[in-house]
C-alpha cells in the first residue's frame, strides 16, 4: 500500500501510479492545474512518468491571474 | 502614447546627497542597503506592466524607495470598482487612463524618480529601450501586475527572450501568486510557461471572482520586497548574482494568513524557455 497527501488529504494507492493518474482519479483536468510534489513544481511534461513514492506530499493548484 | 518627466538627478558622483541621505535614512541604515544599496536604487530601471490594484501600489514603493527610473504600461482607465483597494486614485480619476493618472501622483510623491507611461496594452517593443539601458550597465527588472493569463504569458515570453528578470504577482479571491525568475542568473528555475503552459484552464480573475484591497496590498507589498532585493543584490553589469528569492513560487492564503513556497524547476522541453532561439533585437 503506498499512502500519499494530496492537499493535506491522505490517500491510498494500491499499485504504483503517475502524478497524471492521480489527477485523472481525481477528476481533474490536467490542463487546468500545477503540481507540487515535496515542495518541487513539477513541469506538466514529467507528470505521466514520475510515480507517486510512499508519503509523498503533493500538491494541487490552479493558476490565479488576477491584479 | 508616451510621456516622459525628468526630474533633477538623485545622486552627483557616487554620493548620496545630504537631502536624499536624509529622505532614505531608514532604509540606507539597513546593512544590506547602505549607501551603495541607495545608489543602485537610484540606478534602477523598473519596468511595471499593469497599473491596477497591484502596479499602482508597487510603483508608489518603489518610486518612494529611490528606485531612479519607472516605465508605467496599461491601457485601462480608472474606474469607480477600482477604487477600494487602488488607493492611489480617486473619484476625480475616473475616466483617465491608470498609467498617466500615476505618473502625475508619483510626480509629486517621488520627485527623485523619473517616470515614462505607456496609455496602451503591453508590447515586446516598449522593452527595447529597457534593454538598451541594460547594456549600458543599469539594473533592470520587470513586473508582472497584470490582470489576465494571456497577457503573463506574453510578458513571461518577451523577459525569457530579451533575458530580462521578471517578478510576477497575482491575486483573486483569496488566493496570491508570486514568483522571481531570472534566464541569466538562474536558468535552471525556468519560467511561467513551465508551470502554466499556455494553453492552460484559468478561471481566477479578480472581476469575476472578486478580491479584498487588503489582499492585494500584500501581493503588491511581497512584489517590491522581492524586487528591491533583487535591485541590491544585482551587480552594477547586472550579471545578477544568484540570489535567494529567485527561483521559489510562493502562494498566499488570504484567509489563513499562510504562505507556501515551491522550488521551480525548469521543463526542458518549455516551448518558451527550453530552446533558446536567436533575438534578433539583441544582436
Amino acid at each position: 500500500m503506498i499512502l500519499i497527501h494530496i492537499n493535506n488529504v491522505a490517500q491510498s494507492l494500491t499499485e504504483p501510479t503517475s502524478l497524471a493518474a492521480v489527477i485523472l482519479a481525481q477528476d481533474i483536468a490536467l490542463d487546468s492545474v500545477a503540481i507540487v510534489l515535496n515542495a518541487e513544481l513539477i513541469p506538466r511534461n514529467r507528470w505521466q512518468s514520475i510515480l507517486c513514492q510512499h508519503e509523498d506530499k503533493l500538491e494541487l493548484f490552479s493558476a490565479v491571474a488576477g491584479g | 502614447m508616451q510621456v516622459m518627466n525628468k526630474p533633477d538627478a538623485i545622486t552627483e558622483c557616487n554620493t548620496l546627497n545630504d537631502k536624499d541621505f536624509m529622505r532614505y535614512s531608514r532604509q540606507v541604515l539597513l546593512p544590506e542597503v547602505g549607501e551603495a544599496g541607495q545608489l543602485r536604487l537610484a540606478d534602477a530601471h523598473v519596468v511595471i506592466i499593469g497599473i491596477g490594484g497591484l502596479g499602482q501600489l508597487a510603483a508608489q514603493y518603489l518610486a518612494c524607495a529611490g528606485v531612479g527610473e519607472l516605465t508605467l504600461i496599461d491601457m485601462d482607465k480608472v474606474e469607480v470598482s477600482n477604487l477600494p483597494r487602488q488607493l492611489l486614485f480617486s473619484d476625480a480619476d475616473i475616466g483617465l487612463n491608470k498609467a498617466l493618472v500615476a505618473k502625475e501622483r508619483l510626480k509629486f510623491l517621488a520627485p527623485n524618480c523619473t517616470i515614462t507611461a505607456y496609455e496602451t496594452s503591453f508590447n515586446i517593443k516598449q522593452l527595447y529601450g529597457v534593454l538598451q539601458k541594460k547594456r549600458q550597465g543599469k539594473c533592470t527588472l520587470v513586473l508582472d501586475c497584470t490582470d489576465n493569463f494571456e497577457t503573463r504569458q506574453l510578458i513571461n515570453r518577451s523577459c525569457v527572450e530579451a533575458y530580462l528578470p521578471l517578478v510576477s504577482a497575482s491575486i483573486a479571491a483569496f488566493s496570491g501568486q508570486l514568483f522571481a525568475v531570472d534566464q541569466i542568473s538562474f536558468p535552471s528555475s525556468g519560467c511561467y510557461h513551465c508551470i502554466f503552459p499556455a494553453h492552460t484552464r484559468v478561471s481566477h480573475s479578480c472581476s469575476t471572482q472578486g478580491v479584498l484591497g487588503p489582499s492585494v496590498g500584500v501581493m503588491a507589498s511581497m512584489q517590491s520586497l522581492v524586487a528591491m532585493q533583487l535591485l541590491l543584490g544585482m551587480d552594477s553589469r547586472c550579471d545578477g548574482a544568484l540570489h535567494p528569492l529567485l527561483g521559489h513560487f510562493w502562494r498566499f492564503d488570504a484567509k489563513s494568513l499562510s504562505w507556501t513556497s515551491a522550488k521551480l524547476t525548469r521543463d526542458p522541453y518549455c516551448d518558451v524557455c527550453g530552446v533558446r532561439k536567436a533575438i534578433p533585437y539583441l544582436t
